[in-house]
């Protein structure tokens, strides 16, 4: 999928990514930068089990919220150091997919919807009652923040913090890209598109699908691990509406066959929001113009964004001819 | 003895309102392909507009509980018109309506919330008063849930199977251009099922702002308990449908008595991922 042109426009991207600290001292804008990231995870591979292999999972965000909490509880209640936390989100958030691939391999259409979606809330309610370990309602702070030797991430604005954030969205895009362009990627569209055709050359259509939601429940994992130790925060908010449903305008904006095309839609979107909230009255209504946008392409502009910008070039090449 | 009774009753008024919540779900599905993940929102708002005229206008509950199916009924058509047609269609209409409606969720939700806001409010009950039932005492109003629930699932049913719009319904259901050559309006009939299953979600939501408060994010337990409902009895069969209700209701009853309120939820996912183990088409599911 990725021809020269766009690989360039994508190295380009993250060098460009690589210097804005240097240029953006504001410990605000670095933050926004930093939510972008850990939604540019989100986002490129709830991807990789929605847009390439075509399982309705309304779940993804269950795999950060798993990865928060673990990273959360191996951190504060177990004193484990928050860079191994950190990964440890993404252990626990890929075996909470295997578990829920089983029954969602074997199931079809609205049931796959409806499981993954409840499971979102089986999690929730789990969270809710285990008030002593997860802090409830109420959820878990003052989590440990990420040391390097004797340096504090704590200082310098959120420059450590940022880096961190791009260092783990360069490598959860390397994985997509590797895993998008292997055979087993490919083996994804072929049974997302011919799904009877891909099983009679010899597909398990239910080993890929459970191998897809695993694999892209890692990277996600780790991103809500991250997520906890940066804000040094817990909170069952991450299981709501409100973050899946921003998430999922991510993907859908961004384009569902692309890798890049949700990495750039979380950048964009997530300080569109911020830029919203910021406006009187807003707080609420900036959901609401997301909903719309997310309905506008999806009734406009099916294959998302990117493509659509894609699409503008061609008619031009082809005027030529 | 007494608490077995008790749990039973219990039981009853939680099966009646996942049956309300869930044959509106069914309905849309079984003529639409559609699931509607507004369900939850849509009884929110009939929930609101029963609280305003009945409380804020003064005009009584009675009236209230109507304007509220009413109004109900009216948006749920409009997110027929606005979010599901432009997608009959596609190929992936089944992923997209269930991104549309739950982006229709988002856009009710929080459009009450700025409307509404988030101070809590309660509906008074309709009929005031207490009822004794297998020695239980309970609330008249829930009473009333429990008789009204299942009458009506018999209207609902019987308007399906008599009349010739309900059965017009079902027609679009099995083969939406045979029922074309047939002479039904097929978007019309769309558009009712759609009108239908909102009003019993805005009736529902009217009825249950006596029992629990009127917020904005009130349906979505009632709503991803009647996913378990659907999950349990399969999408396709009213009967069905209400059947699994009432079982779920009545499960939920006594996890709650036997485990308590913590584990309940965690329970009943775990029975639903067994019962999708082996009967991927629900417990009463046929095919």
């Amino acid at each position: 999928m990725a021809n020269k042109p766009q690989l360039l426009a994508i190295v380009a991207l993250f060098a460009a990514l690589a210097v804005v600290p240097l240029f953006v001292t504001d410990s605000y804008i670095r933050h926004l930068f930093i939510i972008a990231f850990v939604y540019a995870v989100i986002a490129s591979n709830w991807n990789l089990s929605l847009g390439h292999c075509g399982v309705f999972n309304f779940g993804h965000l269950t795999f950060f919220g798993i990865g928060v909490y673990t990273a959360a509880i191996a951190s504060k209640t177990f004193g484990i150091n928050p860079w191994i936390a950190m990964l440890l989100g993404g252990g626990t958030a890929a075996m909470s997919a295997l578990l829920l691939a089983a029954p969602v391999a074997r199931l079809k259409g609205i049931y796959v919807v409806l499981v993954t979606f409840a499971f979102t809330q089986l999690v929730l309610q789990l969270v809710l009652s285990q008030s002593q370990i997860t802090g409830g309602a109420e959820g878990m702070v003052r989590l440990p923040f990420l040391e390097l030797g004797s340096y504090s991430f704590l200082k310098d604005f959120k420059f450590g913090y940022y880096y961190v954030g791009l260092v783990l969205l360069a490598f959860s895009c390397l994985f997509l890209a590797f895993v998008s362009n292997s055979s087993f990627g490919k083996s994804l569209k072929a049974v997302r598109d011919a799904e009877d055709y891909a099983a009679a050359r010899g597909i398990s259509v239910a080993r890929q699908r459970i191998l897809a939601l695993t694999l892209s429940a890692i990277f996600t994992g780790i991103a809500g691990g991250f997520y906890a130790i940066y804000l040094r925060v817990a909170s069952p908010e991450v299981f709501g509406f409100g973050t899946l449903s921003l998430a999922l305008s991510m993907v859908l904006i961004g384009g569902v066959n692309t890798v890049f095309g949700p990495v750039l839609a979380a950048l964009v979107l997530t300080f569109a929001t911020e830029a919203m909230a910021g406006l009187q009255g807003f707080e609420d209504a900036r959901f609401i113009v997301i909903a719309v946008a997310m309905i506008l392409v999806l009734r406009l502009a099916p294959e998302g964004l990117v493509d659509l910008l894609g699409r503008l070039r061609l008619p031009a090449s082809k005027a030529r001819t | 003895m007494e608490a077995l009774l008790a749990t039973l009753v219990s039981g009853l008024v939680l099966g009646s309102l996942y049956a309300l919540m869930s044959s509106g779900l069914s309905v849309v599905w079984t003529t639409l392909g559609v699931f509607n993940f507004s369900h939850g929102a849509l009884m929110m708002v009939g929930a609101f507009v029963a609280w305003t005229v009945s409380e804020v206008l003064g005009l009584g509950p009675v009236v209230g509980i109507l304007s509220g199916t009413l109004a109900a009924g009216l948006v749920g058509i409009v997110i027929e018109r606005l979010l599901v047609r432009p997608f009959y269609s596609n190929r992936n209409m089944l992923l997209i309506t269930a991104m549309t409606t739950l982006a229709a969720m988002v856009i009710l939700e929080r459009g009450a919330q700025m409307i509404w806001g988030a101070r809590l409010k309660q509906l008074p009950h309709l009929v005031p008063g207490e009822v004794r039932i297998l020695g239980t005492t309970i609330s008249a109003h829930e009473a009333l849930l429990i008789v009204l629930a299942p009458l009506i699932l018999v209207a609902l049913w019987r308007f399906t199977v008599t009349t010739n719009r309900g059965r017009s319904l079902r027609a679009v259901g099995q083969n939406q251009d045979s029922a074309a050559l047939l002479g039904i309006d097929v978007p019309v009939a769309f558009a009712l099922a759609f009108g239908i299953s909102a009003a019993l979600a805005g009736l529902t939501g009217a009825l249950l702002g006596s029992i629990r408060f009127v917020t904005p994010t009130m349906g979505s337990e009632p709503l991803t308990k009647a996913m378990i409902v659907v999950i349990f009895g399969g999408l396709g069969n009213l009967g069905a449908t209400a059947g699994a209700a009432y079982l779920i209701g009545f499960i939920e009853a006594f996890l709650i008595l036997g485990l308590g309120l913590y584990w309940t939820p965690f329970v009943l996912f775990l029975l639903m991922i067994l019962v999708l183990l082996f009967r991927p088409n629900g417990v009463f599911g046929g095919k």
